[in-house]
């Protein structure tokens, strides 16, 4: 999956919200195991530099919700009334 | 003015806490403290990491020991840890959790003497000096790093018990008090007193601690529900006299114990109650929060540590403190 396309198609007024959201499932995730050690220290890394919502940053933390926490990050875009990009995420994710 | 610490234990993996670290630096927390136990993930890992993503913390293990670490290679450690990040090192060292030592056959030998020697040891050596020393506890031949370490590392004691406490204060560059009640906290600063004019020093040389387990909410029965799994624990491992002086029945504390021994958590949490929680924690909203801090202030204190669990989303915690709680103290 291409992070970064999908995160050129979220609105600039979202990307706040939905990067709160997306921190939060990742830090409450019980699926700790799931995340990579080099997407880790890229979050990490934006957190640092206060840039986590740009566009890298924003797509670093898209992967690693998906990979955490799959359904509650689809959700969420569904309650941020972006359903076309959901539907593309479970789409890609089905295939 | 008051200094803000931040305990994280490292159960959690690394890049969680290093998010909460950030975020506790840029909300304005002046010292990190990692725990250190060995079913943890390992302490000096963590604070490598904190010297990487933090910049003007102060950052240590909170606490370490010297049973199941030698002093030469905490020594080591934080002497190491001092070249990654000059001057914001610290060293915090206690004698230890019995259970956790008993767990791997370890003694807690003379843990007063073990504390001492340890500590003289580990500035020894982090003063770059060739250390033969002769002690009750700790012996070394000649020990001296292969390098040169960067300068002095503040050492804090964490304590409990008077004797360790003036203790604390008559060797400690700093002092962690274990403890959350006005009460406890006053008369712990008392002890410690005793051992700074033991030591010809002046009170205010020595950095001292209210090292609290803390839960904060918007919510109070939320905060609450958050310091009950931390207070159970505490309320299992105290003895009746504490228990008592203040007010707590130690059946129910029996009953917790119980609870936790046979891992029914539903049981051992709900058997907590409003008594224990303001005994063992600084929990409730914000102002609830800010009313104790004032009050454990008072008892001279120049850190307040807030410990685990901060509450029940981490990271909304360290947003309410930072929003809300710090401002009232540091204006």
């Amino acid at each position: 999956m291409d992070y970064r396309k999908l995160v050129e198609l979220i609105p600039i007024t979202n990307r706040e919200t939905l990067s709160h959201k997306l921190v939060d499932f990742i830090l409450t995730s019980k699926n700790d195991e799931k995340m990579p050690s080099q997407l880790a220290n890229t979050i990490l890394h934006h957190w640092q530099q206060n840039v986590l919502e740009s566009e890298s940053g924003l797509a670093a933390l898209l992967e690693a919700a998906l990979l955490l926490e799959p359904d509650k990050t689809i959700s969420a875009f569904g309650e941020l009334q972006m359903t076309s990009i959901a539907e593309q995420i479970k789409a890609t994710l089905a295939s | 003015m008051v200094k803000f610490g931040i305990e994280f234990v490292p159960r959690e993996p690394h890049w969680k806490i290093m998010y909460y670290a950030i975020q506790a630096e840029r909300g304005g927390f002046n010292n990190l403290w990692i725990t250190d136990h060995f079913n943890n993930r390992n302490v000096y890992v963590a604070l490598t990491t904190a010297a990487i993503y933090t910049n003007k913390m102060t950052f240590g293990p909170g606490v370490t020991n010297p049973y199941m670490v030698n002093p030469v290679f905490t020594a080591q450690a934080v002497a190491t840890l001092n070249e990654l990040a000059p001057g914001r090192v610290v060293l915090g060292m206690g004698a230890g959790d019995k259970t956790t030592l008993d767990t791997v056959g370890v003694e807690m030998e003379k843990p007063l003497t073990a504390i001492q020697e340890a500590i003289d040891i580990i500035r020894k050596m982090t003063s770059g000096e060739t250390v033969a020393y002769q002690g009750e506890v700790f012996k070394t031949a000649g020990a001296k790093f292969l390098f040169k370490p960067r300068g002095k590392i503040p050492v804090y004691v964490g304590a409990q018990g008077p004797k360790m406490l003036a203790l604390a204060g008559k060797i400690g560059d700093g002092v962690l008090i274990n403890a959350s009640h006005p009460r406890d906290v006053e008369y712990a600063v008392s002890c410690v007193k005793e051992g700074v004019n033991v030591a010809g020093k002046r009170f205010d040389e020595v950095d001292v601690a209210a090292y609290t387990s803390f839960a904060v909410h918007e919510d109070i029965q939320k905060a609450n529900k958050a310091a009950a799994r931390v207070v159970s624990s505490i309320v299992a491992g105290s003895p009746p006299q504490l228990l008592e002086k203040h007010g707590i029945d130690v059946k129910k504390a029996e009953e917790i114990k119980d609870a936790l021994k046979a891992n029914d958590w539903g049981r051992a949490f709900s058997g907590v109650t409003p008594e224990m929680i303001s005994a063992f924690s600084v929990c409730g909203t914000p102002d609830m929060c800010i009313e104790r801090i004032a009050e454990l202030l008072k008892s001279g204190i120049s850190q307040f540590v807030v410990g685990s669990p901060i509450g029940a989303n981490v990271r909304e915690a360290i947003n309410l403190i930072s929003e809300k709680i710090l401002p009232h103290f540091k204006a």
